[in-house]
């Protein structure tokens, strides 16, 4: 905004006062109102409304009334007692870290070698091959996966069997494994398209530094370490802050994964019920219970916020220092 | 300064002149081989459930879960496709009214796109040139907007929307997710770089804003548009827990919502027709990433969603 007050400068404040001015002035606000109404209506008034169900015991088509903090009590109360609304938030954040501790330092490692190659057409074919995952829908993804890790008919066992481990691990009913399985799952979805945003950035370095640091006589370890590394910070960075959010709202591979089978809708024993599954949960399947789920939300939202600026302060911070 | 400016110019006709040396000199070695077998390995088993998905739709469904998988029974009458048809495309189309769900899918996905490049763009060019009272804090108000994950909100967000009569209707899919915040960064951060004096003797020659938003700034935009486009194409093509949410009549659903509809089945579940509808439905994504590929990395990292 700064920089085309410069461009303007003195000529349109002066311009304010007369008939043009007041001409823009109308147009600019012509031009921002269907996105601003929409804004206001779709999510200011949605997070406005949410606020005032989450003091009430609004369910179903009951008219809501005034219950104060009892919904907060008791998502703090389930929080501190290891309840479900605990479970939720645990699961979520195993998933969380769980897909970045495996996503992103296999996706550097991946671009890092495909870099390295200098025949451009592979390159190019086996970026295009890692970032297929990308492009197909959640649902089917974790559709296929469901049939992949079936216990009985499934590939996976069947590979393990052939390679002599013969005992039939049920997948899809083991409440210690539904979070590994959707690690797995997003980790075939996710990285490839780290991948590919790394190789992108890998290219912007300049290939003089290479050479330069060969000529100096320095070892490939080294020049991974001392050149390579400090100059992708950032963009691993950008890579964490972006993906995390959407870690954090996870639901359509919880949904589908195990949707189908009859031993809970989010996973054995529910084990798999993260934030917006619990959400989900309270506002529609079981008990249409508007008021908690509203609580919920905006306690997810506080939670997501946490997260973000633990992140700007963490990684946001170093990154910058990197640049003096 | 001439002749520093020449030398530079020297100098850089002599990297490049190096460079091209360097690149010349690329030959095949053991580390190299070494690391073109690990990465096509690992593409291949990467690929592999899409391959599934690719050969299953065409196979009927007693051979879907052949193990090991029909594809990779070597030997006589390799690779068997001697059984592919398109029955299961067709068991699809006819039991299942996938054709309409794909209609209405693009039909969203296309009008949701055309909308919000429309509401944004507008948008974005007053952020950009345009002088208003309160420009700051509104934008600062959008900026705050952008934070704001609805889907935390879902169950007022269900009873406004059945309030304001959009539940079990199309225009429910397509409007609210138009007002993309996204969408307006992105384009004003093109739009402030565009030349201030394109605008200014546009004005002076008489036309309207208007009509320099749409005859001269949306054009000149489209490398931004297609970022811009393909990032929304992804939310809206892909999206699944708000039609799940938002839609009764099943005779409305888009493929995402089919597709569970489908699966839930206990009885006979039509595997072979779903995996023929996720394949049809794939293959639309993949052919635009095939054609737009250099817009992809700039669109898809806007937002990167689970």
């Amino acid at each position: 905004m700064k920089k085309d007050e410069g461009r303007q400068g003195k000529v349109l404040k002066e311009r304010f006062i007369n008939r043009r001015g007041v001409r823009e002035a109308i147009n600019g606000y012509v031009f921002i109102a269907p996105f601003l109404i929409g804004v206001i209506i779709f999510q200011i008034y949605v997070f406005a409304s949410g606020f005032y169900y989450s003091f009430t015991d609004a369910q179903g088509l009951n008219p809501p009334s005034w219950i104060g903090l009892a919904n907060y009590k008791q998502l703090i109360h389930e929080i501190l007692t290891g309840g479900e609304f605990w479970r939720a938030i645990r699961v979520t954040f195993i998933y969380e870290l769980g897909c970045l501790a495996t996503q992103i330092p296999v996706a550097f490692v991946l671009a890092f070698v495909l870099n390295s190659l200098p025949f451009k057409k592979l390159q190019n074919i086996l970026r295009a091959a890692f970032f297929v995952p990308v492009l197909i829908n959640t649902i089917i993804v974790a559709w296929l996966f469901r049939q992949l890790f079936n216990p009985d008919q499934g590939l996976i066992n069947w590979l393990l069997g052939v390679f002599g481990y013969h005992t039939r691990i049920d997948w899809l009913q083991n409440q210690t494994l539904a979070p590994i399985l959707l690690i797995i799952v997003s980790f075939w979805q996710w990285t490839g398209f780290h991948m590919v945003y790394f190789v992108s950035q890998l290219q912007t370095i300049d290939p003089n530094l290479y050479e330069a640091a060969k000529i100096d006589g320095a070892t490939p370890s080294q020049i991974l370490l001392r050149i390579t590394l400090p100059l992708m910070r950032p963009a691993v960075a950008y890579v964490m802050v972006t993906s995390a959010v959407g870690g954090l709202l996870v639901f359509d591979v919880i949904f589908m994964l195990f949707g189908g089978s009859s031993i809970g809708i989010f996973g054995p024993g529910n084990s798999a019920k993260a934030l917006v599954p619990y959400i989900f949960d309270k506002a529609f399947t079981s008990e249409f219970r508007l008021g908690l789920a509203s609580a919920a939300g905006w306690l997810t939202f506080l939670i997501i916020m946490i997260v973000n600026i633990f992140q700007m302060k963490v990684i946001g911070l170093g990154a910058s220092r990197e640049e003096e | 300064m001439g002749l520093a400016a020449n030398s530079n110019v020297m100098e850089i006709e002599a990297e490049k002149l190096l460079s091209k040396k360097i690149k010349r000199r690329v030959r095949l070695t053991p580390g190299r081989l070494i690391a073109i077998i690990f990465l096509c390995i690992v593409a291949l088993i990467y690929v592999y459930p899409i391959f599934w998905m690719l050969d299953g739709s065409f196979r009927p469904m007693i051979e879907i879960f052949n193990l090991p998988p029909r594809f990779f029974q070597f030997g006589a009458g390799w690779p068997h496709l001697n059984t592919y048809s398109l029955n299961n495309y067709i068991k699809a189309f006819n039991d299942w009214s996938v054709g309409t769900s794909f209609f209405l899918s693009v039909l969203v996905t296309v009008t949701n796109v055309a909308l919000t490049i429309l509401v944004t763009s507008l948008c974005a060019y007053a952020f950009a040139f345009l002088r208003f009272p309160f420009k700051n804090i509104l934008f600062y108000f959008i900026l705050f907007s952008f934070m704001l994950p609805t889907i935390t909100q879902i169950s007022p967000y269900y009873k406004l929307m059945s309030t304001l009569g959009l539940t079990n209707t199309l225009i429910g899919l397509i409007v609210p997710p138009a007002i993309s915040a996204m969408g307006v960064f992105l384009l004003r951060q093109f739009y402030i770089k565009l030349p201030y004096s394109l605008i200014e003797s546009a004005l002076i020659d008489g036309a309207s804003h208007f009509k320099i938003w749409w005859n001269i700034v949306l054009p000149l935009s489209k490398p931004a548009l297609a970022a811009l486009s393909i990032y929304q194409f992804r939310g809206i093509w892909n999206d699944f827990l708000y039609p799940m949410i938002l839609l009764r009549d099943d005779k409305l659903f888009t493929i995402p919502v089919r597709i569970k509809l489908m699966d839930s089945v206990n009885f006979n579940k039509p595997y072979d027709a779903i995996m023929a509808t996720g394949f049809l439905f794939s293959l639309i994504p993949i052919v635009i990433f095939l054609i737009f590929q250099r817009y992809f990395i700039e669109g898809l990292s806007g937002g990167v969603k689970g």
